[in-house]
């Protein structure tokens, strides 16, 4: 078989055969078969050589109207007879059924008076079968289509693992990505705070990691973090996700909202946390700014601030200094008497402007 | 419809001959498959367990086809052939099923497939040249 002449070009074809779609594998072999009927049919054999004439080649839009057409058949065929079992109150076709169908179908003269088995349809068939040469398809069909047994998500209890919220069942499917054994989870804990996105959220864990106190916080946070990211492996979320996460790291964000974000991103509602979070890196960062400015004159030990206020006090050299040796002097503990220490201070200052001052004479002696 | 025991007789018959058909389709092998067939019944909602009912769909399909396919051919050749100007080049001319031939077969069994003639650019394309100069 060669395709013939093709009318407005192959592109056209291609599309309108793009149009008959749905199951193209069905159609591509009834397109087949079709072709292998049109090819055997025959007109004016002649008795002397036996030979006839036949197609010898097809147009692609013909082929396509005429498979279309036969597809179309068959399931006319289907429809009708499912209609008349229907009809007679049954769920499953009959013989009887099919060859009703034929007639409506207008393949053979339907007479009312006679019976269907022996109506000419049948009639017609049985004479096709005797006469056409057979034709067995040409290739092997594997069965389709093809059914995939769907395999239905393990429970929690069956992968083994406890459900991450209260609120759910352990006989529910487990979440996607959810790891089968327990040890394996924390090993892959420190994986995935490396995989994390963007360092801020580690600099986040160190400041954790050195507050001692705050170790049992540090267990919910990092689940939850787990959980988002067994959440983020999940191919369908991870792309929208990372876009927004990256979105978000690229600008640099206060520490206070780059830790709002994690809540908002997994699922539990634990509100206690942010605050929680909020306060311990707020003392830290306190700390750190109070040793890098002696310029700062306020500290707050008691109160614990809900937000990190940083004030800056600009003041001469001389009271920042007082002030800062009397607070040294207070958090040691060093409570002489009044006189005392004032002493053994004037002294050291003493000491170090005659340092000075001979350094000075030494100088310029020299 | 049937009355009598006569007529009983031949509904027998009648019965009989349909039987032995569906039987003897287990020798013959249509041409089309028999799990496309099946696939397009259950698509349009025909359920059935039996091979022989999907086998008589079938040859009444491949039936169908056939006589399409030959009224077609039968256009094809009663074109009146083109001018052969070399003697040398014989008769045997090579048939094409065309969308022509198609179309005109598909229309006796109630298919309406008809392409058009041209297509237009512009709303004035076919009109004769005197109206268009106006």
């Amino acid at each position: 078989m060669s395709n013939g002449v093709g009318e407005g070009g192959r592109s056209q074809s291609r599309e309108k055969r793009k149009l008959f779609q749905g199951n193209d594998f069905a159609y591509a072999i009834a397109r087949m078969a079709v072709a292998q009927i049109c090819e055997s049919v025959e007109v004016n054999v002649y008795p002397q050589t036996r030979e006839g004439v036949r197609f010898s080649s097809f147009q692609e839009s013909a082929l396509d109207k005429l498979t279309s057409v036969a597809v179309q058949y068959i399931q006319s065929i289907g429809k009708t007879a499912q209609f008349y079992a229907n009809v007679a109150g049954r769920v499953e076709g009959n013989s009887l059924d099919i060859v009703q169908a034929l007639e409506d179908l207008g393949a053979g003269v339907s007479e009312t008076d006679r019976c269907l088995a022996d109506s000419s349809v049948v009639k017609d068939v049985i004479r096709y079968t005797g006469e056409a040469e057979e034709m067995p398809f040409v290739y092997a069909l594997p069965r389709f289509p093809v059914n995939k047994e769907k395999r239905p998500a393990s429970s929690f209890y069956e992968v083994g693992v406890e459900p991450p919220e209260e609120h759910i069942p352990v006989w529910l499917p487990a979440f996607p990505g959810t790891k089968s054994c327990n040890p394996s989870e924390e090993a892959n804990e420190g994986e995935v705070a490396s995989k994390e996105n963007g360092p801020s959220l580690q600099s986040i864990q160190h400041p954790f990691n050195g507050g001692g106190g705050s170790s049992e916080v540090l267990k919910s946070p990092n689940d939850v973090r787990k959980l988002t990211e067994e959440v983020e492996g999940n191919p369908f979320l991870t792309a929208p996700l990372r876009f927004v996460e990256k979105g978000v790291f690229s600008v640099f964000h206060p520490l206070e909202l780059s830790i709002n974000y994690v809540p908002d991103k997994h699922i539990g509602n634990n509100h206690s946390i942010p605050l929680l979070e909020a306060s311990t890196p707020s003392d830290d960062t306190n700390k750190k700014n109070g040793l890098a400015k002696s310029e700062d004159g306020e500290k707050e030990d008691g109160a614990r601030p809900q937000q990190t206020l940083l004030r800056f006090k600009i003041g001469t050299l001389k009271r920042p200094s007082c002030l800062a040796i009397k607070r040294s002097v207070q958090e040691q503990g060093w409570f002489h008497e009044g006189g005392g220490d004032k002493r053994e201070k004037k002294s050291v200052i003493e000491e170090n402007r005659q340092r000075i001052n001979l350094e000075t004479v030494d100088s310029d002696v020299k | 419809m049937n009355h009598g025991q006569q007529s009983g007789e031949a509904k027998q018959e009648d019965d009989a001959a349909l039987t032995e058909f569906l039987a003897s389709l287990m020798d013959y092998t249509p041409t089309i498959p028999d799990d496309l067939v099946e696939h397009y019944l259950a698509k349009s909602g025909f359920q059935c367990p039996d091979v022989r009912l999907i086998r008589l769909v079938a040859v009444a399909t491949q039936k169908f086809v056939a006589d399409v396919a030959s009224d077609a051919l039968h256009h094809c050749k009663a074109r009146p052939a083109p001018v052969v100007k070399d003697k040398k080049q014989q008769k045997d001319k090579r048939l094409i099923l065309t969308m022509e031939d198609l179309s005109k077969a598909l229309c006796e069994y109630g298919v309406n497939v008809k392409h058009p003639e041209y297509f237009a650019d512009s709303p004035s394309t076919g009109i004769d040249p005197a109206t268009r100069e106006e």
